[in-house]
């Protein structure tokens, strides 16, 4: 049926490995951007950095910081999906706000106690992101993403009409935290907690078996498939995973506002932790983190001095995705590697 | 429900199917040749109902007519614009940046239309001859509202036309269904593509020019037409301008007879819908398969 | 007497009233080399494609190590033994050629649910081993997707043979390679054969490698099998001539 693979000149030869990579496994980790040694060092530091945070911060600060950290948890977790597995979902936002919505509608009409929802929401946002990926998973591409978006939209409908249980478009507000949670040092300290936590039971994921497999199936489906890896079950399961972790992000919300509302499960609000993916870098773990420390932080400044943060926001997005296509993230790695090479020429 | 009544809630439906259809058309179009979610495409309809605010202002005059054209040729423009600088650099790259791309864009004009037009919500008036009602048994209805389901009409013809009667609509066409044959005829694929564009955001900017004495017009637009254009394109198919004129109808008809029904929950059903086309038949009512 | 290793009866497959593959009756013993040749449009890659479960056939039965694999899907036809390489280039363009193996040993050992350990390392030499077993050792670390295509080509054969089958199909391995390539592959297909008791079915066009190696050859012509045998038999039989004499040889 196929006419031979003609079309493609044969390179006489073989490949040459000149592409500044010595041969052998250190380098094939290196490609991946991080191994252990390189990540876990810095990353001390910054979270200890972090940790110092509220000593040195004012409080408005503080609060954006908080916020960053769990938009970095809701980005990474994304991020799962769209970097590593080549899944575009466009309806993130919904198990976000479900996340959020767990706590405070128990507390709101069952007065049940904040840890207990707490453990909860995780599990509700992977168990809905299970149903959601059955259906939307069988679809490939855009229409995936478009079937995510309208799973996405229709959980926002569904909150805003049943005005009764969810409080509509107005949401659900109020004394959610425990005491323990409503000084703004402690809220911080628990969401830096679980973000950092969070974010490193991700990695783990990342730089598992199954995240090798999820990664050979986004580059080529069929290959993978025909060596024996279901494909199908692994996308669900990344899907459950990201989910889960998306719903915990959403409880954090709740840890800054004390509130849930619609908007949460909105598209728009699903297409952030994508954005933030890309403007920070897909192919690195953490950046979607930077993508979206730049996001909150970078709103803050110019919110402060002129309101035109979609104009900025959008003129950044669109420069990074021209001209660096690996996020702000893969110009670091690439401006690193730049500046060791003229090192070590330089020690010549 | 007597007679009258039936005729004039079916046609306040195929008021709203019309200016949904003209939107819809316009991305299913757009999709189907170029294989690009345009997220901006809500944004060019905002826009066109924006300059037509602009150039006529609140009263009614003779220059809404003029305003129609030009806000429709403004916005498509505006899409050859966008196209050329921006959206040509993306088509060898993934899907996924091409949809930020879009993404950006939809923030860019949407922070533009801000300083342009302010928060505030606009409104204009319909032109002095179709200012007035029509009888309809018992009932009157809005001679304007006549005009945009006739507007609605002359396009889908209009399209129709272009693209089973001109030599582009026969590229346009190859290019949704076949691209390999568009490819071997030698056609001039980037101009091509410019034009479907222009002609996607023209679409999109006269259908929020028709649309615009129809509804307030405010900041947010943008995000909510889009979101209705996308599940018409595609229950109907995701493009096929035919199948947009089916799924304009369809969702209209299902809102008009949810808010009888079933108040509140048109949007979840609508949502459902558009679910269960996807999940099943990815290809809508009457699109081509996916490549 | 060993027993056949592949089976195949009376295999078709019908689109819409076009026969691509019809009355394919075809067996082939472990241990040998196996050539399957024809002009462009013979059926041989809709036949390729009905072994390996990609098509559901219209009627005709597979047994493959006495199982009847016929209709499986890909992946479970994997797991029995018999892996294809595909004609082409099917590889994961941004993994490094390692990851690539070890992604395939993993799927074998169906250790790709493992979300804690680092089990893959572990597989590293293994994974080693296999590229060194084809010869791209020094390449291990590059980008898949910077290979020439001689050895994106080797690396797919090196992933099906991570799959540790009982017997690899080979959709034209030679496919646009220089004849320093060809070499190559001709020599890691007779290797693999010969020293390693691998059972290989290939599908070429270069005739000097298919009556060079083969043990036994069939001819397809409009999906149907007009002559098979040993090599040196199918050459003069008249009727592969006069196919042949139109088409490509």
């Amino acid at each position: 049926m196929k006419p031979p693979a003609s079309g493609r000149a044969a390179r006489p030869g073989a490949s040459r490995p000149a592409e500044a990579r010595a041969p052998g496994p250190a380098s094939a980790a290196r490609g991946r951007g991080m191994n252990a040694a390189v990540v876990l060092g810095p990353l001390s530091a910054a979270v200890v950095l972090l940790a110092l945070m509220p000593a040195l911060l004012p409080t408005a600060s503080l609060l954006n910081l908080q916020s960053a950290l769990g938009l970095a948890l809701f980005a990474c977790a994304t991020n799962l999906l769209v970097g590593y597995g080549g899944l575009v979902s466009f309806g993130q936002g919904a198990f976000y706000g479900i996340g959020a919505y767990v706590i405070a509608l128990a507390w709101l009409h069952w007065q049940a106690p904040f840890w207990a929802s707490f453990i909860v929401a995780p599990f509700a946002g992977a168990a809905m992101a299970l149903l959601v990926g059955l259906v939307a998973l069988r679809a490939r591409r855009l229409y995936f993403a478009l079937l995510t978006l309208a799973f996405s939209q229709l959980f926002y409908v569904v909150v805003l009409q049943q005005t009764g249980f969810t409080g509509g478009a107005n949401g659900v507000f109020g004394t959610i935290l425990p005491p323990l949670l409503s000084d703004p040092g402690h809220a911080y300290y628990f969401t830096l907690t679980v973000a950092v936590l969070g974010l490193l039971i991700l990695w783990r994921i990342t730089r598992s078996p199954f995240g090798m497999t999820l990664r050979a199936i986004r580059e080529n489906r069929e290959r993978a498939e025909a060596l024996g890896v279901n494909v199908f079950a692994h996308q669900l399961m990344a899907f459950v995973i990201a989910g889960g972790f998306c719903a915990l992000a959403g409880t954090l919300f709740v840890v800054l506002d004390q509130s849930a509302n619609p908007d949460l499960l909105n598209w728009t609000q699903s297409g952030y932790p994508i954005f933030m993916a890309v403007l920070g870098g897909q192919f690195v773990f953490l950046g979607p983190a930077l993508g979206a420390l730049i996001y909150e932080q970078g709103r803050d400044v110019v919110l402060a001095s002129f309101s035109d943060w979609q104009l900025v926001f959008g003129l950044l997005l669109l420069i990074v995705v021209l001209f660096s296509p690996d996020g702000v993230a893969g110009l670091l790695v690439r401006g690193r590697d730049i500046a060791r090479r003229r090192l070590r020429s330089l020690r010549r | 429900m007597t007679g009258p009544n039936v005729i004039v809630t079916f046609l306040s439906a195929m008021t709203e199917a019309s200016s949904l259809f003209i939107a819809a058309a316009g991305l299913t179009l757009v999709f189907g040749a170029m294989r690009i979610i345009n997220i901006a495409h809500g944004s060019f309809f905002a826009y066109g109902a924006f300059l037509v605010t602009t150039l006529v202002g609140a009263s009614a005059g003779g220059s809404f007519w003029l305003a129609l054209a030009v806000a429709g040729l403004a916005v498509g423009a505006m899409g050859a614009a966008v196209e050329v600088t921006v959206l040509r650099r993306v088509y060898r790259r993934d899907h996924l940046v091409q949809l930020v791309v879009t993404y950006a864009l939809f923030l860019i004009l949407a922070d533009v239309a801000l300083h342009l037009w302010g928060t505030q919500a606009r409104s204009v008036r319909p032109p002095s001859m179709l200012s007035g009602s029509v009888a309809i048994g018992s009932r009157s209805f809005p001679a304007y509202d006549l005009f945009a389901i006739g507007a609605a009409i002359v396009t889908g013809l209009a399209m129709w036309a272009l693209l089973q009667r001109t030599a582009l609509g026969w590229r346009i066409r190859a290019a949704v269904e076949d691209p390999e044959l568009l490819a071997a005829s030698g056609t001039n694929v980037p101009l091509l593509y410019t034009t479907v564009f222009s002609i996607g955001g023209l679409l999109a900017g006269l259908a929020g020019a028709i649309g615009s004495p129809l509804q307030s017009i405010s900041p947010g637009l943008d995000a909510s037409v889009l979101v209705s254009a996308f599940i018409v394109a595609v229950i109907g198919g995701l493009g096929s301008v035919a199948g947009a004129a089916i799924g304009a109808v369809i969702i209209s008809l299902f809102d008009t007879a949810g808010v009888l029904w079933a108040p509140g929950w048109e949007p979840a059903f609508i949502y459902l819908a558009m679910i269960a086309v996807l999940a099943l038949r990815p290809s809508g009512l009457l699109g081509t398969a996916e490549r | 007497m060993t027993a056949v290793l592949l089976d195949i009866h009376q295999l078709g497959k019908r689109f819409d009233g076009f026969a691509a593959v019809e009355d394919l009756d075809l067996a082939v013993w472990p241990g040998t080399i196996h050539s399957v040749i024809g002009p462009n449009g013979a059926g041989k890659t809709t036949f390729f494609r009905l072994l390996t479960g990609i098509l559901r056939p219209t009627h005709g039965t597979v047994i493959f190590d006495g199982q009847d694999i016929t209709g499986l899907r890909p992946h479970a036809v994997t797991r029995r033994g018999l892996t294809q390489s595909f004609q082409i280039t099917n590889v994961f363009p941004r993994m490094s050629v390692i990851e690539s193996v070890q992604t395939a040993i993993l799927a074998r050992r169906r250790r790709s649910w493992d979300f804690v350990t680092s089990y893959h390392r572990k597989v590293e030499q293994e994974a080693l081993g296999l590229l060194g077993q084809v010869g791209l050792q020094e390449l291990a670390g590059n980008m898949a997707q910077t290979l020439s295509h001689g050895d994106q080509r080797i690396l797919e054969v090196a992933l099906a043979l991570a799959t540790q089958p009982r017997m690899l199909l080979l959709d034209e391995p030679t496919a646009g390679m220089s004849p320093f390539e060809t070499d190559r592959m001709v020599r890691l297909v007779t290797e693999l054969a010969r020293e390693r008791g691998l059972t290989v079915l290939l599908s070429e066009h270069d005739m000097d490698v298919v009556f060079g190696i083969s043990d036994e050859v069939t001819v397809l012509h409009q999906g149907r099998v007009i002559a098979h045998g040993p090599p040196g038999q199918v050459q003069d039989d008249q009727h592969v001539t006069e196919v042949y004499l139109g088409g490509e040889a």
